[in-house]
């Protein structure tokens, strides 16, 4: 098997090495220990044996069996079908929070690193990757391809992108289910913050297409404890100018409560759409979004 | 209100730390750039108005804590409307009830003697140079000395030797009695404090806006005094009372029968099986007798008693001791009369002295039945039958009765001593008659006449009808007799013939004549006029047989006798009176201008004067409020006995109950105590108002555990619903 780095120039190499080396060093450190090893390839399996009919190319004809029975047999495999995954990674404003601490992570980088692991997973797997950005309309689209130099082009997007615009989710699905023509697994990397209904109704839109969609949901820890202290200024991270000046220990009870209902309407409507909800912190090792995704890979 | 240590109420000043930490946090506000703005917003839109209004609560809370601390800390002092006395001088009356209901003892201790130490104390503890003025409130107020005075040893002194049982204690004249006092003192600081048992019946809920009215009066006087009621009764149910005596004749002679019923009543809940009621004349005993008295029953006891000699006689029932000695005895003075002469003055004699056919033949023999039936027994009448031109001055002077039967008129100067014999006292009953001249009764007799007469009305004739006389109740003394059946019916008469007085004509006043009886016509039988000090009761028919069957008939005598003791008895004026009356008592002419010597309950003779009135000597004395006997001793006479006996009402010991004492005083904004310590404090609030910095203390501390409470309460639920956090396990299998 190739190894990712043969496929990148130095330059690149440098460029996007945080992300191969950090997408590597996950995989394979997930990957140890497992019973069944993804090396051993999935491209063509034995299935039976039956006799030779003219016009069967001889290259299939079982040899060994010739020797022994003096008759002829061919071969026949199943060919196992490979699985094509497009990555739709939200980079929208409200994904750039990183609770202003140094050297703490962003959703947003949580995000790509996230789809970075799980692009060098698929094609580890000979499995087509594709990768979606977007905020309020599709930044960046590239179509699924299985062949590892794929890689580069996705860690090489997935660098480039910032987060900073409004999101609009439900919109930004209706127009991407068009540009999939064949079914596939779509991975949902976002804070899904929004019109919840206008979400579900996106996902019904992609599960209507015969997708099987993932939703990995990525939360800050601030925004699930909302710990904060002392008059505080939010101001918003998609909307310029829009602020509040409050004391949040007076409103943390009533957040926590619209929070609660907020996650509960998410995880109703996914489970009715059987659309998998993952919801993830920054907080969390990415290993565990790699075992969610192979616990559904698995299950198909 | 104001403040001991006023320099500290700039510190309430420190109101503004709150605020001005308020504004400093706000101030340095941290800036978050938040990503849930949909999550966040939200709660903002729905719960600002929510949230600033408890921002508002806190802060207002936080800013009242400091303030409250110096507040206390300044010691503020609440006056209420008036301005604080200090150690201002006082003018006070002290309002004592000394009814006898508050001789009742309870443990041996009575009402009055509690009181009186409490007021004695109040007094002690008052500073030098105090106005007080203490005032009795037996019948209606009377003051313990003559006038309020700054000598309060002297006040100490006498109240010392007070008593109670001073009649009915009449709380609205009482307090009125006050008023007037309050309005004579002179230290700028006023109060009145009245020590009562809050007996039921001196609080009658009819009387209360005598009450208020009298409070009114304290307090539009130009320096209002401070009211207090003090409560100093005993709730004590048991009592038996004697409430009255009744005698069975209006005056008695030497050697007659008297029979006198006591009433008695029995106010608490014991059963009295064998209760022994005792009879003392002029002090010595004259029998006993038992009687059962149930639970709140009545009863009563009749005794008969002769008097061996003329005089006044003192005539004491009494009964066995309990918690209130001051009613379980009765005294009644009995004027026992030798003789009373009676002047019948015959306007148709007969032919002898002793013709029964005379005009006053049958009365006569009514007025003086032992003497005309030649029996040795005393008649308390003693007659003397003169014709029209013997009654002159003279006679009349002789006589305590004149009785005119048919006379035709009198000559000028007869009439003119008729009626200076009236006028002083005497007594005429007067007979019309076939003679009778209607002009000169109707003219120069009308002075006397009680009505005039109409014309004759009925006829001689055999088998004529006749008039009856009309059954009623008698309100009369001298008719009363007749209420009873069984002292004889004047249904019996049959008059043939009558004069029709005319009805009289009413003016309200007290010299009004008035129909004593009324024939079955509607025509007056008997009338009365008061003429000066005297009475005169005409009759319409004649007092011989010829125009009716009255002398024939058993009523006949009773009714003549009682009509003439009742004239006659005027003469002397009432000896059994009710404390808070005047003792009178009339002498010879020559006793003017001498001293009577008036011995009371109290043992101490006081020498009155007797004052010349027209043709005698006359004894005005009081108004008594101490009820028992006093003896007037008139200058070279006998004894005069004369008797004051308290209102019965007072025996019915129920007291208000405490709710009943505390709404009455609610209801007159007064104060209520019940020991002297509570004056004190009272009196100490009215002087120096009342400390109210604990009241502050206690309303910091509820302030702060309130800041807490609410402080978690806004915050609610902020421990109890934690969100869980994240875990593996929410990632794998989550959606199933």
């Amino acid at each position: 098997m190739s190894h990712v780095s043969d496929f990148l120039a130095p330059a690149d190499l440098q460029r996007i090495s945080n992300l191969q080396v950090l997408a590597r060093q996950v995989v394979e450190g997930f990957t140890t220990g497992l019973h069944r090893s993804p090396h051993k390839g999935f491209s063509v399996e034995f299935k039976q044996h039956r006799q030779y009919v003219p016009g069967d190319e001889i290259r299939r004809i079982d040899w060994r069996v010739f020797g022994r029975s003096d008759r002829y047999y061919i071969r026949e495999y199943e060919e196992e079908t490979n699985l094509r995954s497009t990555l739709i990674v939200d980079r929208s404003g409200s994904m750039a929070y990183g609770g202003g601490v140094p050297g703490k992570v962003s959703k947003f980088d949580y995000a790509t690193r996230l789809a970075a692991c799980l692009s060098y997973l698929m094609l580890q797997q000979s499995d087509g990757v594709g990768l979606v950005t977007f905020d309020t309309k599709i930044r960046r689209y590239i179509p699924v391809r299985s062949r590892v130099s794929h890689l580069r082009v996705i860690l090489d997007e997935l660098d480039q992108s910032k987060p900073g615009e409004d999101t609009e989710l439900g919109r930004v699905f209706h127009d991407l289910v068009p540009m999939l023509h064949r079914r596939g697994l779509l991975v949902i990397i976002s804070d899904c913050f929004g019109e919840v209904a206008n979400f579900l109704k996106a996902l019904a839109h992609f599960r209507h297409a015969r997708h099987e969609i993932i939703v990995f949901q990525i939360w800050d820890r601030d925004e699930l404890d909302f710990p904060f202290k002392g008059w505080t200024q939010f101001e918003c991270l998609e909307k310029a100018g829009l602020k509040h000046m409050i004391d949040p220990v007076m409103l943390r009870q009533a957040y926590m409560e619209n929070l609660e209902r907020f996650r509960s309407e998410l995880t109703l409507g996914c489970r009715r759409h059987k659309v998998d909800l993952v919801p993830f912190c920054t907080d969390e090792p990415y290993s565990n979004a790699l075992a969610a995704y192979l616990s559904r890979r698995l299950a198909r | 209100m104001t403040f001991l240590n006023a320099a500290l109420v700039a510190g309430t000043a420190a109101l503004s730390i709150p605020i001005i930490i308020h504004l400093f946090h706000k101030s340095r506000f941290k800036v978050v750039k938040w990503g849930a703005m949909h999550l966040l917003e939200m709660v903002i839109r729905t719960n600002q108005r929510r949230i600033r209004m408890e921002q508002w609560i806190l802060l207002a809370i936080r800013c009242a804590i400091p303030a409250l601390l110096a507040f206390a800390m300044a010691r503020p002092i609440w006056q209420g409307s008036s301005r604080l006395l200090g150690d201002a001088r006082a003018s006070t009356v002290v309002l004592l009830d000394n009814s006898y209901s508050m001789d009742a003892a309870r443990a041996g201790a009575a009402n009055f003697s509690l009181a009186k130490d409490n007021v004695q104390q109040l007094i002690a503890g008052m500073q030098s140079k105090s106005e007080v003025h203490v005032v009795l409130m037996g019948q209606g107020g009377h003051g313990l000395l003559d006038a309020p005075t700054y000598d309060l040893s002297r006040i100490t002194q006498v109240l010392g030797k007070t008593s109670a049982g001073y009649g009915t204690a009449r709380v609205p004249q009482a307090l009125d009695f006050a008023a007037g006092s309050l309005e004579t003192m002179h230290e700028p600081v006023r109060q009145l404090v009245m020590l009562t048992d809050f007996q039921r019946v001196s609080f009658d809920p009819v009387e209360d806006k005598l009450i208020t009215a009298a409070l009114d009066r304290i307090s539009k006087q130009a320096i209002p005094a401070s009211v207090t009621f003090w409560d100093v009764g005993q709730d004590v149910k048991e009592n038996i009372a004697i409430e009255s005596l009744d005698f069975s004749k209006l005056m008695v002679g030497v050697g007659q029968k008297i029979q006198i019923r006591a009433n008695l009543r029995n106010f608490g809940a014991a059963n009295h099986q064998d209760l022994r009621v005792t009879l003392k004349v002029d002090g010595k005993d004259k029998g006993a007798s038992q009687v059962a008295l149930g639970p709140n029953s009545k009863a009563q006891v009749l005794f008969t008693q002769s008097f061996e000699t003329a005089g006044s006689h003192v005539v004491e029932i009494s009964t066995e001791p309990d918690a209130l000695a001051a009613d379980n005895s009765i005294l009644a003075s009995i004027p026992v009369r030798d003789r009373i002469p009676v002047l019948l003055v015959d306007g148709a004699p007969g032919d002898t002295s002793d013709d029964i056919k005379s005009e006053t033949g049958y009365l006569q023999i009514a007025l003086s039945p032992f003497m005309a039936g030649k029996v040795e027994q005393a008649d308390l009448l003693q007659t003397r039958v003169i014709p029209a031109e013997g009654l002159t001055q003279k006679a009349l002077s002789e006589s305590q009765l004149v009785v005119l039967a048919n006379i035709r008129r009198l000559g000028d100067d007869q009439l003119k001593a008729l009626e200076d014999f009236v006028r002083t006292g005497g007594g005429l009953l007067v007979f019309p008659g076939d003679k009778t001249d209607t002009a000169w009764w109707n003219g120069a007799f009308s002075k006397l006449a009680p009505l005039p007469l109409g014309g004759i009305a009925g006829d001689l004739k055999e088998g004529a009808p006749s008039m009856g006389i009309t059954s009623q109740r008698f309100d009369n003394p001298a008719l009363e007799l007749f209420n009873d059946p069984r002292n004889g019916s004047m249904n019996e008469a049959a008059l043939k013939v009558w004069f029709r007085m005319r009805p009289p004509e009413k003016t309200g006043g007290a010299l009004d004549p008035v129909v004593l009886a009324r024939l079955d016509s509607g025509d007056p039988f008997l009338a009365e006029k008061p003429f000066g000090e005297g009475r005169v009761i005409a009759c319409a028919t004649a007092a011989d047989a010829d125009w009716s069957n009255l002398p024939a008939r058993p009523f006949f005598l009773p009714l003549t006798q009682r009509l003439c003791v009742y004239l006659a008895s005027n003469v002397y004026p009432p000896r059994n009176l009710e404390v808070g009356q005047q003792l009178i008592s009339f002498l010879p002419t020559d006793a003017a201008g001498k001293k009577a010597l008036l011995t009371g309950p109290d043992g101490v003779p006081v020498e009155v004067p007797v004052v010349k009135k027209e043709t005698r000597g006359v004894v005005e004395y009081g108004p008594i409020f101490n009820p028992g006997l006093y003896t007037l001793v008139p200058p070279g006479g006998a004894a005069i006995h004369y008797v004051f006996n308290a209102d019965r009402r007072e025996s019915d010991l129920s007291r208000l109950t405490e709710q009943e004492i505390n709404d009455l005083a609610k209801s007159h904004k007064v104060p209520v105590v019940r020991s002297l310590e509570e004056y004190k404090q009272l009196e100490h609030r009215n002087r120096f108002g009342t400390e109210l910095w604990k009241w502050f203390l206690w309303a910091l501390l509820a302030f702060c555990f309130l800041e807490l409470i609410l402080q978690r309460f806004f915050t609610r639920r902020r421990t109890k619903l934690p969100v869980k956090p994240l875990s593996a396990s929410d990632l794998v299998g989550r959606n199933g």
